[in-house]
C-alpha cells in the first residue's frame, strides 16, 4: 500500500544507487533509473530468483526493506502465514547472504497487538490475548521470527497502522478494507460495527508512512528498534469517525443527503456477530459482501487501544518529520474516493 | 382527588392520575411596549411532550380477527409457499401462520364488531373510520368490472356496523405500518377537533390466494385488528410517537439489501429519539410490543436500543407470525388478556413498513 509512495523517496536517497524490487507481478514497469524489477516470489526458496541473479542481488544490497506481505484480512492463517512467516523467513536467509548489508527493515503491523486493549508501545510484542484475524497472527509470528535472528541480522521493525491515502491531495493507490467499509457505508449498506463510541479509529497517510519508512531504513536506522508509524492520539473517536463521515458525505454529494442513510450502529462484538450470523445464512450476496469486509477487520474496534508513538515521534522529529493530522487530510481521502468512484488509482499497469 | 382551581381540568386530571405534586402556574401579564404579553412561569414538574397528558388519548379497545386455518412453516415449504428453507425460518422464531379463505373486508368486519360488542361505544358516536391496508386488494372489494375499484371496504364497515356519524378514510401505501399510522392520525385528529371523542382504526390484509408467505424472511399472516382511539381512555394512553419514512428504499425488490442494512440504524436512532423525548429509559419499558418479524432481528434490535430479552412480548411470533399491519395490537390486546399488565405501566411498540417506514410509539397501559 505504501510502495508507489516509498520508491520515489528511496531513489532520491543520495546514498542509494541501485533498487531492486522484488515482485511477482508481471508487465511492471520502472519508472526510475536507479529501479531494477526483479520477478521473484518471497514464498519460495531463495525467493524464486535463479542462482546467478540472486548472487548479484545479494552482492549489491546493502539495505533490505520487507514490506511483502499477504494483507488481506479474510486469509486464512496457512494462507496469510505462507507470505508473511514463511516469507519472511526466506527473506531473512536471503539477507544472511547478503555480505555488505547494514539495514533489514521489516514492515510490520500495529496490530500484532490482537486483541490487547488500552496503550500499546514500541517496545511492547509478545501476548496471549489473541488476533482478530489471521493476518495480525501471521505478522506477530513474522516479527517473532525477526526478533529471533536479532543477533545475527541488524533488523528494524516498522509496524504501520491502517494506511488511509496520501495527504497531499488524498490520493488511495490501493484499496484496503476501509476503503470498502467506507464505500458500503456509502451504499447503506454498513448496518453496524463493532467496538465503543471512543474506541480511537487509528489511520495514517501514505506519505507520511512511505517518509517515516525511509528514515527507519536509512537516516535514522538502528538494529532492535521498533517504529510506531500510526495516528496515536490524533485520532478520530468511532463515533467521530463516522459523523465525520456523514459529513463529508453531505458535503461533497449534497444529493446524497436525501437518501437519509444512518450512520452505521455501534454495537457490541456478540450483538455484532449475531447479525453478521443472520446475514450469512441469508445468502444474501451483496449484504454478505459488505459483511465480510466488515468482520475482517472491525472486530479490532472492540478492543480499543492506544497506539504509542512518543518513541517514534522523536525519531521523525529529528529528521523534520511531522505527522499530518487527520483532520486534514481525511476530507481529501473521502473526497478523492467520490470523485474516482470508490476506484483507487488504477493499477493496470504499475509504474515502479 | 386535590383540585388546583386555578388550573384546567385536563391538568388536574392528570395530576390525580400521575400523582404529581402540587405545581403552579404562575401567570403574570406584562404590558410592552403596547402590546400584552402572557408570561408563564412553571413550577414543578410536569411533561407535555404531548397534549394527550391533558386528555387522556389513547387506545381504550382493541379486537382482532384471525383465520380458522393455521399452517406450520413446514407445510407452507411443502406447498411451495416460502423462498427460504423451512428450517431457517424456524431458526428466526417462525412456526406457523394463519391463512384466510375469508376476504379482508370479512376479517375487518369481524374484527371491528366484536370491537364494538365490547367497548361500550354506540355506533353513532364514532366521528371517524380509518381503514388500513397493506396491500392494493384490500382497499377495494372485488367485482368482475373496472369500476369495482371504488367500492370501498372502508365504506362498506361504515354501512355495515351502522357508524351513521363516521367520517371515513383509508390509509394505504404505508405497509406494514398502516394501522399504527391510523393510531397516530386518530389522536391527531381528537386532538385537533375538540368535538370528536372515538376514532374506529381498523386494518385487514389477506395475501392473494398462492402468493409466497415469506417477505424479507418473514412469514406473513393474513388477519385484522380493530382499535377504539378516545379521548378519554382509561387505558393504553399514547404518550409520544415517533416515525420516518425513507423514500431511497421505495423499491423493496431493487434495494432488499439496503433495506435489510438501513432497518437497524433506523430503528435504533428512532426509538432513541423517542424514549429521550419522553424522558423514558430503556429499563422504565415494562414491555416492548414487537411487530412480529424474526425473532433473530429482535435480538438483534433490543440490544441496539438497550432493552432486556424479558421485556420484549415475543410469544406471537412463532404462533402467529408477522400479521402485516396488526401485530403490536394484536400483542397489547394479547398482554393485557393475560394480566400482563397493570395501570402505568410503560410500552414501547415499534414497527416498520415497507415503502419504508419506521415508527415507535409509547404507550403508558
Amino acid at each position: 500500500m505504501v510502495g508507489q509512495d516509498l520508491l520515489p523517496k528511496i531513489c532520491s536517497e543520495p546514498n542509494v544507487e541501485r533498487v531492486f524490487v522484488l515482485t511477482r507481478r508481471n508487465g511492471v514497469l520502472s519508472s526510475h533509473r536507479k529501479i531494477e524489477v526483479v520477478h521473484g516470489d518471497v514464498t519460495r526458496p531463495d525467493l524464486g530468483l535463479q542462482y546467478h541473479l540472486k548472487q548479484s542481488v545479494a552482492q549489491a544490497t546493502t539495505t533490505i526493506i520487507h514490506g511483502a506481505a499477504e494483507t488481506s484480512f479474510s486469509s486464512d492463517l496457512s494462507a496469510a502465514s505462507a507470505v508473511n512467516v514463511a516469507g519472511t523467513e526466506n527473506m531473512m536467509r536471503f539477507a544472511a547472504g547478503c555480505p555488505r548489508l547494514k539495514a533489514f527493515c521489516h514492515l510490520s503491523t500495529v496490530y500484532v497487538s490482537g486483541k490487547r486493549t488500552g496503550t500499546i508501545r514500541e517496545e511492547d510484542l509478545e501476548h496471549n490475548f489473541g488476533f482478530v484475524n489471521a493476518y495480525e497472527q501471521s505478522k506477530y509470528e513474522a516479527e517473532q521470527l525477526v526478533a529471533s535472528q536479532a543477533q545475527r541480522l541488524p533488523a528494524t521493525v516498522v509496524r504501520l497502522s491502517t494506511i488511509l491515502g496520501r495527504s497531499l491531495d488524498g490520493a488511495v493507490t490501493k484499496s484496503g478494507a476501509i476503503h470498502y467499509a467506507l464505500r458500503f457505508f456509502f451504499h447503506s449498506l454498513a448496518p453496524m460495527v463493532p467496538g465503543m463510541k471512543e474506541s480511537p479509529v487509528d489511520l495514517i497517510a501514505s506519505d507520511y508512512a512511505a517518509e517515516s519508512i525511509s528514515i527507519a531504513a536509512f537516516d535514522q536506522f538502528t538494529p532492535g528498534s521498533t517504529w510506531h508509524i500510526c495516528g496515536s492520539s490524533d485520532a478520530f473517536s468511532l463515533e467521530q469517525f463516522l459523523e465525520e463521515t456523514l459529513q463529508l458525505f453531505y458535503q461533497n454529494r449534497p444529493a446524497w443527503r436525501k437518501r437519509a442513510i444512518e450512520k452505521p450502529a455501534i454495537v457490541n462484538l456478540e450483538t455484532f456477530y449475531l447479525f453478521v450470523r443472520s446475514v450469512e445464512e441469508l445468502g444474501e450476496s451483496v449484504l454478505k459482501n459488505s459483511v465480510a469486509v466488515l468482520k475482517s477487520f472491525a472486530p479490532q474496534l472492540a478492543y480499543p487501544k492506544l497506539i504509542s508513538d512518543a518513541s517514534t515521534q522523536h525519531a521523525l522529529q529529528r529528521s523534520g518529520l511531522t505527522r499530518p493530522e487527520i483532520r486534514d487530510y481525511y476530507p481529501k481521502v473521502i473526497r478523492f474516493l467520490l470523485e474516482n468512484n470508490w476506484e483507487a488509482t488504477p493499477q493496470e499497469q504499475v509504474r515502479l | 382527588m386535590r383540585t388546583y382551581h386555578h388550573l384546567p381540568a385536563g391538568v388536574n386530571q392528570h395530576l390525580a392520575r400521575s400523582e404529581t405534586q402540587p405545581l403552579i402556574l404562575q401567570w403574570n401579564v406584562a404590558v410592552n411596549q403596547g402590546r400584552s404579553s402572557i408570561r408563564l412561569r412553571i413550577c414543578g414538574k410536569i411533561e407535555f411532550s404531548t397534549a394527550s397528558h391533558l386528555m387522556n388519548l389513547g387506545i381504550s379497545a382493541i379486537e382482532y380477527a384471525l383465520p380458522s386455518k393455521s399452517v406450520s412453516v413446514r407445510e407452507l415449504a411443502e406447498a411451495g409457499l416460502l423462498v427460504s428453507r423451512a428450517e431457517q425460518l424456524q431458526s428466526f422464531g417462525f412456526d406457523r401462520c394463519y391463512i384466510s379463505d375469508e376476504s379482508a373486508d370479512e376479517l375487518a368486519l369481524r374484527a371491528a364488531a366484536a370491537l364494538l360488542d365490547n367497548c361500550g361505544v354506540r355506533p353513532e358516536s364514532v366521528d371517524l373510520l380509518l381503514y388500513a391496508g397493506a396491500i392494493a386488494p384490500s382497499h377495494h372489494i372485488a367485482g368482475g368490472q373496472f369500476v369495482s375499484n371504488f367500492n370501498y371496504p372502508a365504506t362498506k364497515l361504515q354501512y355495515e356496523l351502522s357508524l351513521t356519524h363516521a367520517s371515513v378514510a383509508g390509509i394505504s401505501q404505508a405497509g406494514c405500518m398502516g394501522l399504527t399510522y391510523a393510531a397516530k392520525f386518530a389522536s391527531d385528529f381528537l386532538r385537533s377537533n375538540g368535538e370528536a371523542k372515538c376514532v374506529l382504526c381498523v386494518s385487514a390484509d389477506v395475501l392473494p390466494k398462492g402468493v409466497q408467505r415469506e417477505i424479507l424472511y418473514n412469514v406473513i399472516s393474513d388477519g385484522a385488528c380493530a382499535l377504539m382511539v378516545t379521548r378519554n381512555s382509561v387505558q393504553n394512553r399514547i404518550v409520544a410517537h415517533r416515525s420516518v419514512t425513507k423514500g431511497y428504499y421505495w423499491d423493496c425488490i431493487s434495494r432488499k439489501n439496503e433495506i435489510l442494512a438501513a432497518y437497524f440504524p433506523t430503528a435504533k436512532n428512532l426509538v432513541q429519539d423517542l424514549l429521550r423525548g419522553a424522558g423514558c429509559a430503556p429499563e422504565d419499558l415494562r414491555m416492548v410490543l414487537p411487530h412480529n418479524v424474526s425473532y433473530r432481528s429482535w435480538e438483534i434490535l433490543l440490544d441496539l436500543i438497550g432493552v432486556k430479552k424479558e421485556q420484549l412480548f415475543a410469544a406471537n411470533i412463532s404462533q402467529k407470525g408477522h400479521v402485516i399491519a396488526a401485530d403490536n395490537w394484536i400483542n397489547l390486546k394479547d398482554a393485557m388478556t393475560a394480566n400482563l399488565l397493570i395501570p402505568g405501566d410503560k410500552l414501547l411498540a415499534f414497527n416498520f413498513g415497507l415503502g419504508a417506514n419506521w415508527a415507535a410509539t409509547l404507550i403508558e397501559h
